[in-house]
């Protein structure tokens, strides 16, 4: 069943980030319409509730996991040479990777 | 009535062009495939497919003003002038309206199109429940007229290794059916990002389909029947 996961984790994965997205994405609106943080450090204590710290960085890997399968899709779609297939994935891979580290610092920075 | 076809006769011409042909003995029960056929009595260099002309064989799957269908059952009085015919689209060319359909064919054998049991067969008929043939209703009307894949843009960009709309309309045929025991391998057959994972639901697929058939709605029903397995 291992091999059968290929391209269905895949899928899988880009269904649920979709839906965490797409819920999360409502709730913040309405949270920052209706509560939205009077100055910076209404802001940080709001971020460094824990649920709300767990939420948002999943919601950022969410969307990164959500990035990679959308865009590996459209690689595996249009770039049929293989060097430059190798190329362009190791390049969104890094992208990505790089903005999630950037993410963790914004967000731990934040925080602390 | 004025038409305006796709030629091209790899023998001689160096590049496909758009013929002029005005058609004038038009009635206005005609379907695109009689026009066609008196458009040969003129022009006899005029390449197509056709044989049964009811939408039946699907021989006759055409490019009509920019969607896919069959000329058979297209009739001209729904179509705007100049009437617009080409080849079904992403495939090779032939001569005119003529494509070669080999890799929609490989793509359709790859799926094991017939009933595979484990145990020995019986030795009546294979009986079935009203309600078990029922499950069939929607995916054994396919007529591989080839207007599905050929409109998939999935279909255009990997024809070698995503199997298509039609095809994969056949396996969820194979699937649904209460005879059929081979679930497990016809669900391991479409490993990979490629043979099944490429159907992005653009839906083109449904929007051509002469027979109304929904290869879409077939293949979201393959997603969840191999996401239940893998659990």
């Amino acid at each position: 069943m291992n091999t059968l996961m290929h391209g269905l984790r895949a899928w899988v994965i880009q269904r649920v980030s979709a839906v965490y997205l797409a819920l999360f994405t409502v709730y913040l609106f309405f949270h920052f319409t209706f509560h939205p943080p009077a100055d910076f450090s209404a802001w940080q204590l709001w971020l460094s509730e824990p649920w709300v710290f767990i939420a948002i960085a999943l919601f950022f890997i969410a969307v990164l996991l959500h990035a990679w399968v959308g865009v590996r899709d459209v690689i595996i779609d249009y770039v049929h040479p293989v060097w430059l297939r190798f190329s362009v994935l190791t390049l969104a891979v890094i992208s990505l990777l790089v903005m999630g580290v950037w993410f963790g610092r914004v967000l731990l920075g934040v925080t602390s | 009535m004025r038409f305006l076809i796709y030629r091209y006769n790899p023998e001689k011409d160096e590049a496909p062009y758009m013929q002029e042909y005005e058609l004038k003995d038009v009635r206005s029960d005609m379907m695109l495939l009689e026009a066609l056929l008196k458009l040969k009595e003129y022009d006899e260099t005029l390449s197509f497919r056709r044989s049964c002309g009811e939408g039946v064989c699907g021989s006759d799957s055409m490019n009509i003003n920019g969607k896919n269908g069959l000329a058979c059952i297209t009739p001209l009085s729904s179509l705007e002038e100049p009437v617009e015919v080409r080849p079904l689209p992403g495939a090779p060319v032939i001569r005119d309206l003529v494509i070669d359909m080999d890799t929609f064919y490989k793509q359709y054998r790859a799926t094991k199109p017939y009933l595979m049991t484990k145990e020995p067969l019986p030795e009546v008929e294979f009986k079935q429940a009203p309600k078990e043939r029922d499950r069939l209703d929607g995916l054994y009307e396919c007529i591989l007229c080839g207007c599905c894949s050929m409109s998939c843009p999935s279909f255009w960009w990997n024809p070698d290794k995503y199997l298509g709309p039609a095809a994969l309309l056949q396996v969820s045929r194979f699937l649904e059916d209460s005879r059929d025991q081979m679930a497990e391998e016809r669900l391991s057959n479409l490993d990979g990002p490629y043979k099944l994972f490429r159907c992005h639901t653009v839906m083109n697929c449904v929007d051509v389909c002469p027979k109304g058939l929904n290869p879409a709605q077939a293949i979201g029903h393959i997603k969840k029947k191999m996401l239940k397995h893998s659990l």
